[in-house]
């Protein structure tokens, strides 16, 4: 049997164009693969640091998650304002809060220069701390996201700025 | 011309072994319902994770109780996967904020699936629970223990919105009496 060449052409023709299908389907489902994988990553995220409730409907194309705020969250976002109040250049995204928009929420809490300059100028502000003493901006981060003191004097620097409540003596 | 015939054979034979290898992959992939479990939480993200219990509803349906997220194990998940031809896969997944400061239970409600379901974490002094309605019904839910010991209900019937939680310990005596509040419209 043997094959014209126009005929071989066609079929090398026809393989080529299969194969390139094939390839164009596989190149979308990866691409794709890695947009869930991305939306999973930040879904996972947002629900641990802003302490969310979520529900996963599907995982897979078409992604179908929600997420809720609980009383956790509220916890986070009085501290974030209770500071923000009293310090204006910490920004406190109202809208993004209102919106759930948790990534954009997530973004006005990056700028560590910001969070730097709020804890130096609540230890400045405050009575308690003897000269010298000081914060990192991961200070201010963690007592807004975990409501945790990891420095010294934080603790009684925020309750002398009115920002936490007195510590209750049994 | 015979040359041509034992190449076209063995060309066949080989994509005959390439395509069982895969299918065979495709339908064994999800089998063992503990490495599918483990696959589906990490597709989830839900990692760093521990389980509390595996409970089969039938045959084909499982509800897998866990709470995920370092270091603290605070979010306390319920996922549902189903038996197909294809293994164990995911069907859907709650996950609920429940910390434990200062609370010596706590517990939410959930639709997962056709299932109403209640769960929380508790301490693991606590070795039984009792669980008593406004309307005289009586549950004692599962315990499930891991980082947290975490307690669960499957609910058949009527869910409630309020109960008494009556906390037990191993020599049955009574460690405390709690009231909890359930939001039955959650999420919506």
């Amino acid at each position: 049997m043997k094959l014209s060449f126009k005929y071989k052409v066609l079929m090398i023709v026809v393989l080529l164009m299969f194969i390139g299908i094939f390839l164009y389907y596989y190149g979308i489902k990866a691409r794709q693969e890695q947009a869930v994988t991305e939306a999973l990553i930040d879904y996972k995220n947002m629900t641990r640091e802003y302490a969310l409730d979520a529900v996963y409907k599907s995982k897979e194309v078409p992604i179908e998650v929600k997420l809720y705020p609980t009383a956790h969250t509220e916890a986070i976002l009085n501290r974030w304002k209770a500071i923000s109040d009293r310090y204006p250049e910490l920004d406190y995204p109202e809208a993004a809060i209102e919106a759930e928009d948790w990534l954009t929420v997530e973004e006005s809490l990056e700028d560590t220069d910001v969070l730097k300059e709020v804890v130096d100028q609540m230890y400045e502000d405050s009575t308690i701390p003897p000269e010298g003493a000081g914060a990192s901006f991961t200070t201010l981060f963690n007592y807004i996201k975990y409501h945790q003191y990891d420095t010294t004097y934080i603790e009684e620097v925020l309750i002398d700025l009115g920002i936490e409540p007195p510590k209750e003596i049994d | 011309m015979k040359k041509k015939k034992v190449i076209i054979v063995t060309m066949t034979i080989v994509l005959l072994i390439v395509v069982s290898y895969f299918a065979f992959q495709l339908v064994n992939q999800n089998q063992d319902i503990e490495k599918a479990i483990e696959q589906e939480l990490y597709e989830l993200k839900h990692t760093v994770e521990d389980i509390y219990a595996i409970e089969f509803l039938d045959n084909d349906r499982v509800l897998v109780f866990y709470s995920w997220s370092f270091p603290d194990y605070s979010n306390f998940g319920v996922m549902e996967l189903e038996k197909t031809w294809r293994g164990w896969q995911f069907v859907e997944a709650v996950s609920n904020r429940m910390e434990m400061k200062n609370a010596w239970l706590k517990g939410v409600y959930a639709e997962i699936g056709d299932y109403a379901i209640l769960r929380g974490p508790t301490w693991a002094s606590v070795a039984k629970i009792e669980i008593i309605t406004g309307d005289g019904r009586e549950y004692i839910p599962d315990l499930g223990r891991a980082e947290w010991q975490m307690w669960y209900l499957i609910l058949e019937d009527e869910p409630f919105e309020e109960a008494t939680f009556i906390l037990y310990d191993s020599d049955g005596e009574v460690l405390k009496e709690e009231v909890l509040e359930f939001d039955l419209n959650w999420p919506e």
